[in-house]
């Protein structure tokens, strides 16, 4: 009396996680892409190139460049220096760091320029390592000032 | 006055300490009056956190900026509604308020058990003190909300301009309200546990808080995807972000629940499995606020780090670590007689959505934390993305939905084929016929093929089981038709509105079918005068209105709206600037039909407004997704309806409970 499932609901059951194992499994597979930092896709980039990435960096100042008549959005993006997700990060007046940083050039089309795209911002760049070494962006997120922002930006 | 809100914390936290020693040495030793001392100490607990509550809206509503959280959330020109909900726009102010919700529910508990469960009641009431002394500890020594800032600023730094919107007001307190009221049920079950009175008196007695929880999850997560689609501007509603994810898992293991415990209360089956979704869903409300904190998952919304992350996940592996020890414990007395007889029974449709619904809410907990995972094991960070959840989702979904069409229309125990034929054939028609038209009017993609067809199914199962019981009222009692349907659904408000619901989540099921697959979307950059098109629209740029206030900048673009090349509205969508965070927004524009919406977003200015830079999505079916949230709260009400049979039943077990309570206190020292 102690079964409470038989074993062909056993079955059943195993087939159904099984299932959902294989989706899974299967689909990190096929979908996932590397969330890397500027410093690691200099490091690595010959084994990188045409790979699909996610790049933290910051926009470096001076390398805007904006066509609004073709959507066309070019920058530059350098690394986050260390203690960057304090809110300093948003402080459009923090001095300018590292030229002999790597960087990297980033090339966007057909998007509009996000809202918050501003020089020394941290952005996440989502697309393709190019052979030239510029990057093709499908997407440029700007990471938001959190809700829970702690006091202290100006 | 902060003096009085940190004095009433600290307070509180000696009393919820108190309640829970009263508590177990009043049932341990049936010493009732330490039960009800106990029981005293909550409220006054509740009182407690009350006043904090209002003293720092005090503060929030007097700008006293000489509160860090005041200067840091609000401002003198924030509109006075903002102030009010700024309370839940901050880090520390949102754990008071969640400690406010869980005071007052704990408080509600221990009025409602003051004469049922006298055995469990006790215990339940410990957990839940045990949970608040947590929360209370972070707001006395952690994250305090009263902390003081000297120099005083003259003016505050604003709340989040995102967060300056409607959705945002009741978005938070919804969801809140959903994880904390799990807390209810969770201690039961804690207590059923270390009491070993393991029968579903726990699962009744808390079953309306888990469908509150249920329904306060719903509408949390209804209103984000709302406030991310109307704020957001991105034509979306739903990302996979992990603060989205955090949301959502709680709400998956939650209507797992709601479902086996049917099988338990009918069948007596299912009891481990009962009692480890209830554990599960409220460690889930505790993950989901550990990695909204600490800043170990990158969310878009990157929330800095907080230094709250390794408090949330020491509470959250005490609670999974003594909750699970219990469960083994505990296992010996957790078998049950009865067991499944066949596939084709309700039964066997509910296990199969619970493992379904259990295997949506694992896969969400996979992707969310992958990116943790891989690093810890390869050393390389990788994500996945929206694709990811898709994929896996998309399946396990149009399985739940079939299951959902499958599980009211057969029998307990088990169903003859004769039976099955009689009930489905008029469904399986209607989803055979709603696939072919949608092939027919030339959808190609399988997947919304599928889904509309089962969609259709299953409305058809449903429409069914109300015919069914119409027509058996109007035989028995010879009601007209709309009284009978009224009648029906007063009289078995539990089964039907449980159907309501399930005509809900159809809804919202249609709805992000038509809009995750046949969304069209247009950039484009036009000077004043120009068109462009979309669908069958033409929209035309006709100017910019500027505009500006003390709190912001407005710059509101005009647009003709033309249909089938008739004039049909003007859009204005807008860009602001919020002057006190220097920040940007987007205000969109929307026109919805039943059809589709019309989704505008000006996206930016150039050349002093005289060239415009536009995104419109044309999105189909999608307010179907709300009108199936607004369906599933209106289910939700019905389910919850007091009616007059579990009335009476409740009336009998209340006076069973209160012979015992008069017993209690005529004990000495017994009563106040």
């Amino acid at each position: 009396m102690d079964t409470r499932i038989r074993p062909r609901f056993l079955i059943g059951s195993g087939l159904i996680v099984a299932a959902i194992g294989y989706l899974i499994i299967s689909s990190i597979r096929s979908t996932s892409e590397y969330y890397l930092t500027v410093p690691e896709v200099s490091a690595r980039a010959p084994e990188l190139r045409g790979q699909s990435l996610r790049i933290a960096g910051r926009v470096k100042p001076g390398s805007i460049a904006w066509d609004p008549s073709t959507l066309t959005l070019k920058f530059a993006i350098y690394p986050i220096p260390p203690a960057a997700n304090s809110p300093a990060a948003n402080d459009p007046v923090r001095p300018v760091v590292i030229d002999e940083a790597p960087s990297f050039n980033i090339v966007s089309e057909g998007e509009p320029k996000p809202d918050m795209f501003a020089p020394n911002r941290d952005v996440i760049v989502e697309g393709k390592l190019e052979r030239d070494g510029t990057i093709a962006a499908t997407q440029v997120m700007t990471s938001c000032p959190s809700k829970y922002r702690p006091a202290g930006a100006k | 006055m902060p003096d009085l809100g940190k004095l009433c914390l600290a307070i509180a936290l000696l009393l919820a300490i108190y309640s829970i020693f009263a508590n177990i040495y009043g049932a341990r030793r049936g010493r009732a009056d330490f039960i009800v001392s106990a029981r005293h100490a909550l409220w006054a607990m509740c009182a407690m956190v009350t006043i904090a509550v209002i003293t720092l809206w005090n503060g929030l509503l007097g700008s006293d900026f000489k509160l860090e959280y005041v200067a840091s959330y609000s401002s003198t020109t924030l509109p006075t509604v903002y102030k009010f909900t700024a309370l839940w726009g901050g880090q520390q102010g949102s754990l008071l308020f969640w400690t406010w919700l869980l005071s007052i529910f704990t408080s509600i508990a221990a009025f409602q058990n003051r004469r049922r469960n006298p055995d469990t009641a006790p215990y339940a009431l410990a957990v839940m003190a045990g949970v608040a002394i947590f929360f209370l500890f972070m707001l006395n020594f952690v994250t305090r909300p009263f902390d003081l800032l000297s120099p005083v600023p003259a003016e505050g730094s604003d709340l989040n301009p995102l967060l300056q919107n409607y959705w945002m007001a009741i978005h938070p307190p919804s969801l809140y309200t959903g994880y904390v009221s799990s807390t209810v049920p969770f201690a039961f079950g804690a207590a059923a546990l270390i009491t070993g009175k393991l029968d579903d008196s726990w699962i009744r007695s808390t079953r309306r808080w888990a469908i509150v929880s249920w329904f306060f999850l719903t509408l949390g997560n209804i209103f984000g995807a709302r406030w991310a689609y109307e704020v957001l501007g991105w034509g979306g509603y739903w990302a996979w972000d992990p603060v989205e994810n955090a949301a959502f898992m709680p709400w998956l293991v939650m209507t797992a629940y709601l479902h086996s415990v049917m099988i338990q209360e009918r069948k007596d089956m299912l009891k481990v499995w009962n009692l480890a979704l209830i554990g599960l869903a409220f460690s889930l409300t505790l993950f989901g606020t550990f990695i909204t904190r600490s800043g170990v998952i990158s969310s878009v919304h990157s929330f800095t780090q907080s230094g709250l992350g390794p408090y949330f996940l020491a509470f959250l592996i005490a609670v999974v670590a003594c909750y699970t020890a219990l469960l083994i414990w505990r296992s010996p007395d957790l078998r049950s007689p009865a067991e499944f007889e066949s596939y084709l029974s309700r039964e066997a449709a509910f296990l199969f959505n619970n493992l379904v619904l259990v295997g949506i809410a694992f896969a969400v907990f996979w992707g969310t934390i992958f990116p943790v995972l891989s690093e810890w094991v390869r050393g390389v960070k990788i994500t996945v993305g929206p694709p990811f959840f898709n994929r896996v989702n998309g399946p396990l979904a149009l399985a739940l939905i079939f299951l959902m069409g499958v599980g009211p229309l057969i029998a307990w125990r088990r169903t003859t084929a004769d039976r099955l034929v009689r009930s489905f054939a008029a469904p399986v028609a209607l989803g055979v016929a709603a696939g072919l038209i949608a092939v027919l009017c030339g959808i190609h993609e399988w997947y919304a093929v599928t889904g509309f067809s089962l969609a259709a199914f299953v409305l058809g199962t449903i429409v069914v089981e109300f015919r069914r019981g119409v027509s058996a009222r109007r035989h028995m009692v010879s009601e007209p038709p709309a009284r009978a349907l009224v009648n029906l659904v007063a009289k078995n408000n539990r089964r039907y509105g449980g159907y309501i619901i399930h005509l809900g989540v159809l809804a919202a099921f249609v709805g992000i079918i038509g809009s995750s697959f046949f969304k069209m979307e247009v950039k484009k950059s036009v000077a004043v005068g120009d068109s462009f098109s979309i669908g069958s629209f033409t929209l035309k740029y006709l100017g910019l209105d500027e505009h500006e206030n003390a709190h912001l900048e407005q710059a509101t673009a005009r647009l003709a709206v033309l249909n089938y090349g008739r004039q049909t509205t003007v859009m204005t969508p807008a860009k602001l600037f919020y002057k006190r965070q220097q920040q940007p927004a987007t205000a969109v524009a929307i026109r919805s039909t039943p059809f589709a919406d019309l989704y505008v977003v000006l996206a930016g200015l150039d050349d002093n407004g005289n060239r415009a830079t536009f995104e419109v999505f044309l999105t189909p079916l999608v307010i179907w997704l709300w009108a199936g949230g607004c369906l599933m709260a209106i289910g939700t009400v019905v389910v919850m309806w007091p009616n007059v049979r579990e009335r009476a039943a409740l009336a009998v077990a209340v006076g069973r409970g209160r012979a015992e309570e008069y017993a209690g206190e005529a004990a000495p020292g017994g009563g106040r």
